[in-house]
């Protein structure tokens, strides 16, 4: 099939009224969690994934991707009312939104985050299309050595691109991996780390690990601050109008960061967060009045918010081109494609192609009814932010709950669970990030196959991995970014 | 020799990969077979122990705001402990009592316990939420929850 027919079968999948309604769905349940204080896309994913059971995967997978960037949509409220940043990506949001919201000008401060929010998105999904295609035809070379090479990449970049020390980040992802070889086997038929046990045979679900690092681990926290957070008072909305001074002073930032949100968010590692702060910093740097910034600047509010959602679209190159997800986030959802069946990667764009181009074009009208969806209505999302907190907790207890019982009808992953919980909490309060190690899970069974294919081609010998010129390249690129923090902490030292 | 939290971290994770690799060379082998189901265990195990030894000796690099995570209140401590209580007894009544039933009884005494004051909004919520979620899975979804000893 052509690429045209297949873009054609996309946009029917998308604008199909089954295809419209799943995407209303994703995107008013991404907000709805996004917004809510430390419940992120990868929570607002999981969470989401058992409904999708026996759906087609198509209309499945559009709600999913809705889901995902209706999150990080979300997340700016919460920063911009709260100043508490409901997913990372919209910390940098707070820097200069609140302070509008400080002012009275909180309505004006979310009309902005919208307006630039479905700017950075609509921009990001044009340069998917082309971009995700070419990547595609480019990646059907590709062997298993430089599969392996291209996912060691992506552990490392996460790894040194993470907050605080990279050896943590390291172990983390290491880690992730060894939990990813229990189980039979996929090769010998071996038993691994299974302890005998039956339930452990097919290896732990990803569901599992998911919800209880991201979800079950903020509820921990969430218990911790319940009594800083519920007495709080939002501020109030005001008006949300925008004036032409606004308008123009928002152009520039959109514009620029969207294109440079996307290309942080196609690189492996980054994501969402990291494009958020450098497009914050690139604008501070080249404003005419950076001191403006972080009292309630237009510029230092529309950068971050233009690239956290061109990230997210610009994440869906590698995850839908080569199969590989270059985040915690991303893993997820590659975890939600799987699930339903369908393996993501060179092939998709020709044997699935109302799965590929139907997610893709789907985020066209999705980023529309995100913003109309909460133009008019985010004065009574914002109500969703005074949640008491006790109920929120033990609500989003269940959800996890029903998560893991959906997929496996099994009291035995329940426990498992409750275990990621307190593991996810550790490694949370001893400054251990987390996405390594969910990236690492997901991708463990995928880089152990490609590791040992390759060794089979080359009957043992590792020179495989050198001989063949992606991998090589790819693997000096992980080699170097490790350089990076390395680099950085010399600096550090010295100064 | 255990000053610093690095370093208490540190000999845990030793432990660990130690155990990781004890159970790895315990795996059986098959021969002609270029990579064997212990290859990339025996890799992890190694690689964890050797960045553990490296965090032994690394210095802290955490900020305050980080360190300041780990000073949790004793009465914190208790409620992390009791909710996690509350979600074992949840866990194994999950299929004897069935799901409408234990969820109603766990959202309704969780929120409770964490002092949620308005006791009919609870219940109304504690009520509403599993009976719907119930009928959404079972009746929407096709996938079946506990019924437990409810009759329906």
């Amino acid at each position: 099939m052509g690429s045209l027919e297949g873009i054609l079968t996309g946009f029917q999948v998308a604008f199909s009224l089954e295809g419209v309604l799943f995407v209303l769905i994703g995107v008013f349940v991404g907000t709805f969690i996004g917004m809510l204080p430390g419940l992120g896309p990868i929570s607002a994913i999981a969470v989401m994934i058992p409904i999708t059971f026996g759906m087609d995967p198509a209309p499945a997978l559009v709600m999913m991707a809705g889901v995902y960037y209706g999150a990080i949509f979300g997340g700016s409220t919460s920063s911009i009312l709260l100043n508490a940043p409901g997913v990372s990506g919209a910390v940098a949001t707070a820097f200069d939104g609140y302070p509008m919201a400080q002012q009275g000008k909180a309505g004006k401060a979310l009309a902005i985050a919208a307006i630039c929010s479905f700017f950075g998105g609509t921009v990001s999904v044009l340069l998917l299309m082309l971009l995700a295609p070419a990547l595609s035809s480019v990646a059907i070379a590709f062997g298993p050595p430089a599969y392996f090479a291209l996912m060691l990449m992506g552990l490392t970049a996460i790894s040194s691109l993470s907050e605080g020390s990279t050896i943590k980040a390291l172990l983390s992802a290491v880690a992730g991996f060894m939990v990813a070889t229990i189980g039979i086997d996929a090769q010998t038929g071996t038993q691994r780390f299974t302890f005998g046990n039956v339930n452990l045979l097919e290896g732990l679900d990803f569901l599992v690990i998911a919800l209880g690092l991201f979800a079950l681990a903020e509820v921990c926290t969430l218990i911790i601050n319940r009594k800083d957070l519920s007495q709080e008072n939002t501020h109030k909305i005001g008006s949300m109008k925008l004036s032409k001074e606004d308008i123009n002073e928002m152009k520039g930032p959109a514009t620029r960061q969207s294109l440079l949100g996307f290309i942080i968010g196609v690189l492996p590692g980054a994501g969402a967060t990291i494009a958020s702060f450098i497009a914050y910093i690139s604008e501070k740097k080249i404003a005419k009045n950076p001191e403006e910034f972080g009292k309630g600047s237009v510029r230092g509010l529309a950068a971050p918010e233009a690239a956290n959602n061109a990230a997210t679209s610009g994440a869906f190159v590698p995850l839908l081109s080569l199969g590989i997800p270059g985040s915690g986030t991303t893993a997820v959802m590659l975890g939600a494609f799987l699930v339903l069946g369908v393996q993501p990667g060179p092939l998709l764009m020709t044997d699935r192609p109302e799965i590929f181009w139907g997610v893709i074009a789907s985020m066209y009208i999705g980023n529309v009814f995100l913003l109309i969806l909460n133009l008019p209505l985010i004065p009574y999302f914002a109500k969703i932010l005074k949640i008491p907190r006790p109920l929120l907790i033990s609500l989003v207890i269940m959800f996890s709950i029903i998560g893991v019982y959906a997929i496996s009808f099994n009291t035995f992953d329940l426990y498992m669970l409750l275990l990621f919980g307190v593991v996810g909490f550790l490694m949370r309060i001893f400054s251990f990030p987390a996405p390594p190690f969910i990236l690492a899970f997901i991708l463990g069974g995928m880089m152990e196959q490609a590791f040992r294919q390759s060794l089979t081609i080359s009957n043992g010998s590792l020179m495989i991995f050198v001989q063949d010129p992606i991998a090589l390249s790819l693997l000096i690129v992980s080699l170097l970014s490790f350089v990076f923090p390395l680099v950085r902490q010399l600096r550090k030292r010295k100064g | 020799m255990l000053k610093t939290l690095n370093q208490r971290i540190s000999i845990v994770l030793i432990l660990i990969g130690t155990g990781y690799l004890v159970l790895t060379f315990q795996l059986p082998s098959y021969a002609y077979v270029p990579a064997d189901a212990d290859l990339i265990p025996m890799v992890l195990g190694i690689l964890l122990i050797i960045l553990a030894v490296c965090l032994y000796f690394s210095k802290d690099s955490e900020t305050e705001e980080q360190k300041a995570r780990r000073n949790i209140p004793k009465q914190d401590v208790v409620a992390l402990l009791t909710v996690f209580g509350f979600i074992l007894v949840y866990i194994i009544f999950l299929e004897i009592l069935g799901f409408v039933l234990i969820t109603a009884l766990f959202v309704f005494f969780c929120s409770w316990f964490l002092g949620y004051k308005k006791h009919i909004t609870n219940l109304l919520v504690s009520v509403i939420f599993p009976v719907f979620m119930y009928v959404m899975f079972t009746e929407f979804l096709r996938i079946s929850l506990p019924q437990g000893i409810l009759p329906f």
